[in-house]
């Protein structure tokens, strides 16, 4: 068939920027001003074309209000329902807190790099986050377990405010059945808490990290992180072994807008998953 | 349970940095320190109490809290195996305990005399640069953790729970 010049060719990049109408089935509340929404796109097909990649994220559109982009936290092998965990501090996101099951939102993606589920395959995997940071790790773990016996020991190394503040708790345990050491940590516990107190960075002592053969990936305050990298390079782990995700400002996930940008980057195209030794000499700088 | 001086040197030599240091200051150390079985619960030190040991975790998780009136006892760190706690007790200028101490599973702790620690300190300088140099490494990585807790790095900008 001849096509007419004037004839759109769709693209992979056009369906990106198209939004798809998607249905709220369930919200879970996490944590004070963070839950989890669980959605579906209107178009059964739609649904059941949608793939992501652990670590992708997808823009979530209120009409009026804007978008705003949320990592992608449920399982890449559920094709019934996409989970978004959102933690409602902007504009957008405020909006989100006010819908209801079976309210209707726009989505546009998935966008962005994705944790090297492939090259961690036959390593150790150490995974460090705090806060909001699991979530989108949480589809790297799904997976992890999904094709545990493709990876060699696996530590999750968890820290939050408090321990109301911890995301998925009634996970953990299946995790831990599944061969995932599970380490929880918070910043402050009360009299009843008798699990870790501290930060994420210093419990990394606790750990036999074989520098040779361990990822690791880690996700949460750049704070944290900062020092997540320091503990890891103090152990010897290389550079292009540890993998960062990063939240900046992203608005069009195309790397047009320039509103991500960092350096040479822009998160919502390049990232938000970086190899460090990549992101190395602009990571440190003040006010970048 | 009881313990002899040999199992109090058994245990310290299952830590790493007593594994750098000389046969003549590991049982300098040994000689004033004795075990201690912990259960769960149980109360090693409370705020305000004098200073009397140096601890160090073997076996459990010890919990060090602050009590804030109205609010009631924060945990603010935990000691895990291999952990020291009660550090302040060796340093001369500190006279009493700045936070509590009690141990959230069972376990089993070490107990060196602080007293005596820091005369042997004085008495041998070698075994006192030692001991200081590891006290400065404790003091440091819990200045790191208390910034990281002060600047509450999970808020955000609009948080209305960030301190």
């Amino acid at each position: 068939m001849t096509m007419l010049a004037t004839e759109i060719v769709r693209t992979h990049a056009d369906l990106l920027l198209e939004p798809h109408w998607a249905e709220i089935k369930s919200i879970i509340p996490e944590a004070a001003d963070i839950a989890t929404y669980w959605i579906r796109f209107v178009d059964s097909d739609e649904q059941e074309a949608f793939r992501f990649e652990p670590g992708q994220f997808n823009m979530l559109y209120l009409p009026g209000f804007g978008e705003s982009a949320i990592s992608i936290s449920s399982d890449p092998q559920d094709h019934e329902k996409i989970g978004h965990t959102v933690r409602f501090v902007g504009n957008v996101t405020r909006a989100v807190s006010r819908l209801k099951v079976g309210d209707i939102v726009s989505l546009r993606g998935p966008f962005g790099s994705h944790w090297p589920m492939k090259e961690m395959e036959g390593k150790d995997v150490f995974i460090a986050c705090g806060g909001i940071g699991l979530p989108p790790l949480r589809p790297a773990l799904y997976h992890i377990i999904q094709n545990r016996d493709k990876y060699g020991k696996v530590t999750l190394l968890y820290g939050a405010r408090t321990s109301g503040d911890l995301m998925f708790p009634k996970e953990y345990e299946d995790w831990r059945k599944a061969g995932i050491d599970v380490e929880v940590t918070v910043d402050r516990g009360d009299a009843n808490w008798n699990g870790r107190v501290g930060v994420v960075p210093m419990w990394f002592y606790q750990f036999r990290i074989d520098p040779h053969k361990t990822t690791i990936l880690t996700c949460g305050p750049e704070i944290m992180i900062r020092f997540v990298i320091f503990e890891a390079m103090a152990r010897r782990v290389p550079l292009d072994r540890i993998y960062v995700s990063l939240e900046r400002n992203m608005k069009c996930g195309q790397g047009s807008c320039g509103h991500c940008q960092l350096g040479p980057y822009f998160i919502c195209k390049e990232g938000p998953v970086f190899r460090f030794d990549e992101l190395q000499s602009f990571f440190n700088v003040e006010e970048f | 349970m009881r313990y002899d001086k040999a199992d109090v040197s058994r245990e310290l030599e299952k830590i790493p940095w007593f594994k750098e240091i000389e046969r003549k200051h590991l049982q300098r150390i040994s000689d004033i320190s004795h075990l201690r079985h912990v259960r769960a619960g149980e109360i090693l030190f409370r705020e305000g109490d004098q200073e009397d040991y140096l601890y160090i975790v073997i076996e459990g998780r010890v919990a060090l809290d602050i009590f804030i009136p109205h609010r009631g006892k924060i945990r603010i760190f935990t000691a895990e195996p291999w952990d020291l706690f009660g550090w302040s007790s060796v340093i001369p200028n500190i006279y009493q305990r700045t936070a509590g101490a009690v141990a959230v599973v069972d376990g089993l702790v070490v107990g060196i005399d602080s007293a005596k620690l820091r005369e042997a300190c004085d008495a041998d300088h070698d075994l006192g640069y030692l001991v200081m140099r590891r006290l400065s490494n404790i003091v440091a990585s819990r200045l790191l953790v208390t910034r990281l807790q002060l600047i509450d790095m999970f808020a955000s900008p609009e948080d209305k729970n960030a301190k």
